[in-house]
């Protein structure tokens, strides 16, 4: 999987000195995930050995730079934790006094605690941050593509070391329409459309399930299509109109797909689900299918582990009879 | 996935220039690229976004037709001109893939997809001569259900995955490009190489050589009436050949006036059987006559242990699309 550091809502910041995925322990691993999923969040652990980015249910990934707004406090000679939220705002920041190193998952406990304590943020008040960027051992080299600000010079003027060359990579400025909601992103250029909804945007309704354009979980409509979003760059739906899951149903008012799908008992686990109902609203829209055979096929995209098929193409066709 | 970085293509010769030098590739549906990106197996330095480029119309060109490379499946599959002239193309790109899938698929891309060989698309499998050239082939001794049995080599029995260029290959399509040296048209047979000693080849493009359109001549609008596109796959859908026939006919009454063969999943190219088609020319449709050119067909074929089955098939469904297209009776199917 890429690493999108920046990503996910909320994301959590870690500068740990004397700190390496070869050396820590499979328990500490163990924790650190845990504690992820419990968050729901991404975490990019920063030492002086390099960069790793682990996200809940990926492989952790050693990358070579981290992004994160100029104004966090990252004290020099201790460890310390930081929990950001979607607009960057800090949630929750510990000052480890010491090393971190060991006591990772403890200290995301701690972040989850207080967070749940503290619905809103109280550690800082709002500012709009700029995103500045840093390398791995807090300043060994400039994250090429961005600019850093008049805040972080200082620190970027330390940063003299290139990146390989292989390591290049671009930031990109997208601009989606999301569920009727302009958003203006700037995104690495390997984020994918599925990435960039549910880990910026918060838009879980979205599912991974093959991440290889196999199983159709993460369809939603671009420009009106149904397309698969693990294999849309984001980069390639700039400009487009972007409707999920999120964005099908009117207020309370459930899109007849979504009431069809409850009322035929279209689905077991549910995980396929927001994009079989995705898969057959483009279809409805395509209006290539007239027979229960052309639903078969039109909806060969999707596929549903708990063998639900039947009672999808009965509510699919409830909605296309009623059409 | 590895970094790279991203240019959007302002104009065609831009694209080129973009794409020419360094490790690049272009970029339109992106349902190969990216995934074979996020695997490991491809790692372009650089992506060059064509989509703004205006190449996405299906147009007329003097009873033949001119599709954009950037055009997707869907578009083409349901434009009434091709549904018109060349059905067959359009029964091709629906057999293939998902719906969501061709709604992003460009024709270009279609023509340039890597093969599905699970050695290929695994960078954990040391030997793959086409992604690490010289390192060995896996499938010569391993798994070989889904690959080739005509126009392999010891290097290579990687299987073409297209079902479109099966059609393209029936139809002789001309592929239009634009590169570093400017315009040129390759006949389709023309375009894509025989892996040989050197499976890591695919096609005959230069690097930074854009397909801009395909065409599909006047003169094979000809087989119109009688052709027909049969694909064999373990499940009904959504899934790659195991053997695919597209055939098209020009029919006299009963007789068979001119003849066009080409098979899918069975073979390292998109694979034209000229042999074949001349059994065929002069005779009456015939499922006696059609099992003989099917065999015909086959004649050229290295089965392995693992994909012999595919040799009968492929003769069953060469002759099962040609009775579908004559109209004949399929009692005599089996050759």
């Amino acid at each position: 999987m890429p690493a999108l550091l920046g990503y996910g809502s909320p994301r959590v910041l870690a500068f740990v000195r004397a700190w390496s995925i070869d050396h820590a322990d499979r328990a500490e691993l163990r924790a650190i995930r845990a504690e992820l999923r419990g968050l729901g969040a991404s975490l990019t652990i920063v030492s002086d050995g390099g960069t790793w980015s682990f996200r809940p249910d990926d492989d952790a990934e050693r990358t070579t730079a981290a992004v994160y707004p100029d104004h966090l406090e990252v004290p020099r000679d201790r460890d310390a934790l930081f929990v950001l939220d979607a607009d960057d705002h800090v949630r929750f920041s510990y000052d480890a006094g010491g090393s971190l190193a060991g006591t990772l998952g403890e200290a995301l406990a701690a972040a989850g605690a207080a967070i749940a304590a503290k619905p809103r943020p109280t550690m800082y008040t709002r500012r709009e941050w700029t995103l500045t960027c840093l390398v791995a051992g807090f300043a060994l080299a400039v994250f090429p593509g961005c600019k850093p600000r008049a805040r972080s010079r200082a620190r970027a003027k330390e940063a003299h070391v290139p990146p390989p060359p292989s390591m290049t990579t671009t930031e990109l400025d997208v601009n989606l329409r999301v569920n009727g909601e302009p958003r203006a992103l700037r995104l690495d250029a390997r984020a994918s459309l599925l990435d960039t909804l549910r880990e910026r945007l918060g838009l879980t309704g979205t599912k991974k399930g093959c991440d290889m354009g196999q199983c159709g979980a993460c369809t939603v409509l671009v420009g009106g299509r149904r397309v698969l979003s693990c294999l849309t760059l984001a980069a390639l739906a700039d400009g487009q109109d972007v409707t999920t899951i999120e964005g099908l149903a009117r207020g309370d008012q459930l899109h007849p797909l979504q009431q069809a799908f409850v009322a035929h008992d279209a689905l077991q686990c549910g995980y396929c689900t927001p994009g079989q109902i995705m898969s057959a609203a483009g279809l409805l829209a395509e209006g290539h299918a007239t027979t229960d055979d052309d639903l078969r096929e039109q909806m060969s995209g999707n596929l549903c582990r708990c063998g639900a098929y039947p009672n999808i193409v009965a509510a699919i066709r409830s909605v296309k009879g009623g059409a | 996935m590895h970094p790279f970085t991203f240019v959007r293509a302002p104009d065609t010769d831009g694209a080129v220039s973009a794409a020419s030098a360094g490790d690049a590739a272009f970029v339109a549906g992106g349902t190969n690229l990216v995934d074979l990106m996020r695997l490991g197996v491809m790692q372009p330095r650089r992506i060059v976004d064509v989509n703004g480029l205006p190449l996405a119309d299906v147009e007329d060109a003097g009873g033949g037709i001119r599709i954009g490379a950037l055009a997707k499946h869907t578009d083409v599959a349901y434009h009434a001109l091709v549904r018109e002239r060349f059905p067959l193309v359009a029964d091709a790109l629906l057999a293939g893939a998902s719906p969501q899938l061709r709604n992003m698929a460009s024709i270009g891309g279609n023509l340039l997809q890597r093969t599905r060989c699970p050695y290929f698309r695994d960078p954990g499998t040391p030997a793959c001569n086409k992604r690490v050239p010289g390192s060995g082939c896996a499938a010569q001794a391993g798994y070989q259900r889904s690959h080739a049995v005509l126009g392999t080599s010891e290097h290579c029995i990687a299987t073409h995955p297209s079902d479109l260029c099966v059609a393209l290959a029936a139809l002789d399509a001309i592929v239009h490009t634009r590169g570093p040296n400017g315009a040129r048209a390759i006949a389709f047979g023309e375009l894509h190489t025989l892996p040989a000693d050197h499976p890591e080849r695919e096609h005959v493009l230069a690097p930074g050589e854009l397909v801009t359109h395909v065409e599909l001549p006047a003169a094979s609008a000809r087989f119109a009436k009688a052709s027909r596109y049969v694909k064999v796959r373990d499940r009904a859908s959504f899934a790659f050949a195991l053997a695919s026939a597209a055939v098209a006919l020009v029919m006299d009454g009963s007789v068979i006036k001119d003849a066009r063969i080409a098979l899918g999943g069975v073979a390292t190219k998109p694979w034209r059987s000229h042999d074949a088609e001349q059994i065929l020319v002069g005779h009456a449709a015939d499922p006696a006559l059609f099992a003989r050119a099917a065999n015909v067909a086959l004649q050229p074929a290295h089965a392995r242990n693992g994909n012999a089955f595919k040799v009968p098939l492929a003769q069953r469904t060469i002759t099962r699309a040609l009775i579908l297209a004559t109209g004949s009776s399929g009692s005599g199917g089996a050759p």
